[in-house]
């Protein structure tokens, strides 16, 4: 039960962080200067959660040659062919070849 | 072909490859329900009722540590308080949505859904709405069933894997195709330096710090620009 409670109480607060400006802003204007800050939420965001992953449970953030290769490849095959399937195969083979060779 | 039968298509399509990714998370969280003692249906309810990896993992895996309880919550709530951000960036979207869909919508914003979605923000509301439910249900459904898939079978694949990187490649490629000016890129690095600078604060805490430096110093990188 006690679990149960734990999860319920993540679950809604995870809810009201999705949803809370979402659904009490919904309505109102916002302001210019906040739109032009929003716009760098994305890109902050996901540059700051591609090195969170990485981070193993003792705070160390694991990255060696292979993620730094599989990245370096995967980043250019993105902006080459703009294409999600590509990127992934290209770096996770960089990744699988060059931590076999290492 | 209608529009939206396009749309839903497309929705499908976008949402597929995202989703591979997200697979050694769900039989990650699998082997941990399965090895925490929780009850495994409990376990599983936090795919509908936090649908969210990164909470689900922390939380789980602190439950079954026999941590206090406020600790796991605390641990869980700010793992997934990067979703703040996620939702003032959506809220100028839903602006143009009807209620049921400002609702909905927090429910199936997930990193990957954020991700598509930000992509399509210039959509008319309708074919905005018709492609954030497809690929929404779409992340969902195979949550629903690969986490559960995950208790049952996970501890056989072999961690040697290391399936979870290949997140980090999509987030990548995410990020290279959305620039489309340098400040930008600038917010983008500066979120992952100082998060890297940060990692051993506790309750991933430097996530974050990371990502509101990088909001921080794009905005201004855009003041210099214009």
């Amino acid at each position: 039960m006690t679990d149960l409670f734990a999860i319920v109480l993540v679950g809604v607060g995870t809810y009201l962080s999705r949803g809370i400006f979402i659904l009490a802003l919904a309505n109102r204007k916002i302001p210019d200067p906040v739109l032009v800050t929003l716009q760098f939420v994305a890109p902050a965001v996901l540059g700051a959660l591609i090195v969170a992953l990485l981070i193993d449970s003792d705070g160390n953030v694991s990255i060696g040659i292979p993620e730094i290769s599989a990245l370096t490849v995967g980043g250019a095959v993105a902006y080459k062919t703009r294409n999600h399937i590509f990127t992934l195969i290209a770096g996770m083979g960089v990744f699988w070849l060059v931590r076999a060779l290492t | 072909m209608s529009p939206d039968r396009s749309i839903i298509k497309q929705g499908i399509a976008d949402a597929l490859p995202l989703y591979v990714p997200a697979i050694p998370f769900a039989f990650v969280i699998g082997v941990v329900i399965v090895e925490s003692g929780i009850n495994p249906f409990v376990g599983w309810t936090s795919s509908w009722i936090i649908y969210g990896g990164a909470a689900q993992l922390t939380l789980i895996s602190l439950l079954g540590s026999g941590a206090a309880i406020a600790a796991p919550i605390t641990a869980g709530l700010v793992v997934n308080a990067r979703h703040l951000m996620y939702s003032a960036a959506m809220a100028p979207v839903f602006q143009h949505q009807p209620r049921w869909m400002r609702w909905i919508g927090p429910y199936l914003l997930i990193d990957q859904e954020f991700a598509l979605a930000m992509l399509r923000a210039d959509d008319d509301p309708r074919a905005f709405r018709t492609y954030y439910l497809s690929s929404g249900l779409v992340f969902w459904s195979l949550w629903q069933v690969t986490t559960a898939v995950g208790i049952l079978v996970g501890p056989i694949v072999p961690e040697s894997w290391s399936l979870e990187f290949a997140v980090s490649i999509l987030f990548l490629g995410l990020i290279v195709m959305g620039i489309d000016k340098y400040p930008k890129l600038i917010a983008a690095l500066v979120g992952a330096g100082v998060t890297y600078v940060t990692a051993g604060l506790p309750n991933r805490a430097g996530l974050l710090v990371g990502a509101l430096a990088g909001i921080l110093v794009g905005t201004i990188a855009e003041r210099f620009r214009t």
